[in-house]
């Protein structure tokens, strides 16, 4: 889950359109890993590929970007009450 | 007042459930299951409260407070229990900072216990919030009070204030019921901070939940 989570706020900070060496930096992943968990993401229908003239992007969903404003949400929430998620 | 307590206390609870639905990290679940044995009692405690008076009204026999307060204590009880569980479950060890707060705690009650001269020539008659069971109460929030305590310090974080604020308040709310035999408006100023003290919760919850 927190993999997921850095990789979503990677393309997020990435004004949402990331390239995968962005990611691979960002979210401090080996490159297979990184393809499996941008395939996994790509399933569960939080992101989206983009193929524009030989490059690769990834952005997020609109259900990619409630799910983060959900997951900041209960973030804050756990932080408070100080438990670590 | 109560069922004021008890709606934020239910929000909570449910913010609680979102999160571990969300996370499935376990002390999300013992924030939710605590909030909402928490919120059960309030809501009885509440609606005793107006049977009580109803009852009153009717010259009825029935005591529906006492029944009420009874059913809110264990719900406490159980509540604060489960709160600490959470935060000892997640250091996993005894042997951290926590554990001396905790011991001082249960050490202090068991000290109040062993006096009950001293207790009952300080405290008076029983009333209806019995002074046992409030002393216990505070015992137990007072340690929950201490570890958001230091969270709040170590994270300087505005919404851990908040939470630190509202069992701080929760705890005072406590020790006023425990002097309330001196006083009637003790009592009242208990039930205010009791107030004040979920009010905080519920800035702490705007807070989390705007723009969301």
């Amino acid at each position: 889950m927190k993999i997921y989570v850095d990789i979503m706020r990677v393309i997020q900070r990435e004004e949402n359109r990331a390239k995968p060496t962005r990611i691979l930096y960002g979210a401090n992943l080996s490159y297979d890993r990184l393809l499996k968990h941008l395939d996994e993401l790509k399933t569960l229908g939080v992101i989206e590929e983009i193929v524009e003239s030989d490059d690769r992007f990834y952005k997020l969903t609109q259900k990619g970007i409630e799910f983060l404003n959900q997951f900041r949400a209960v973030e804050r929430f756990a932080t408070a009450f100080g438990f670590a998620i | 007042m109560e069922l004021v307590a008890f709606i934020i206390a239910l929000a909570i609870a449910y913010q609680a459930l979102k999160g571990y639905r969300l996370t499935k990290q376990k002390p999300l679940w013992y924030t939710h299951f605590g909030f909402a044995v928490l919120s059960a009692g309030l809501l009885i405690d509440s609606l005793a409260g107006l049977l009580g008076i109803v009852a009153r009204t009717l010259r009825g026999t029935i005591t529906f407070t006492s029944i009420g307060y009874s059913i809110y204590f264990f719900a406490q009880l159980l509540a604060y229990s489960i709160l600490i569980y959470a935060y000892v479950s997640q250091t996993r060890t005894l042997n951290t900072p926590t554990s001396p707060v905790l011991l001082a705690s249960l050490s202090g009650f068991a000290t109040l216990q062993a006096a009950p001269g001293i207790v009952a020539r300080l405290l008076g008659s029983m009333v209806e919030y019995h002074p046992g069971s409030e002393i216990l109460l505070l015992f137990l929030v007072f340690y929950v009070a201490v570890q958001t305590g230091t969270n709040y310090s170590a994270t300087k974080d505005r919404n851990a204030l908040l939470v630190f604020l509202a069992f701080l308040l929760l705890a005072l709310s406590h020790l006023f019921f425990i002097l309330q035999p001196i006083s009637p408006l003790l009592f009242v100023i208990g039930h205010l901070l009791q107030l004040s003290g979920f009010a905080s919760f519920l800035a702490m919850l705007l807070r989390v939940t705007r723009n969301q």
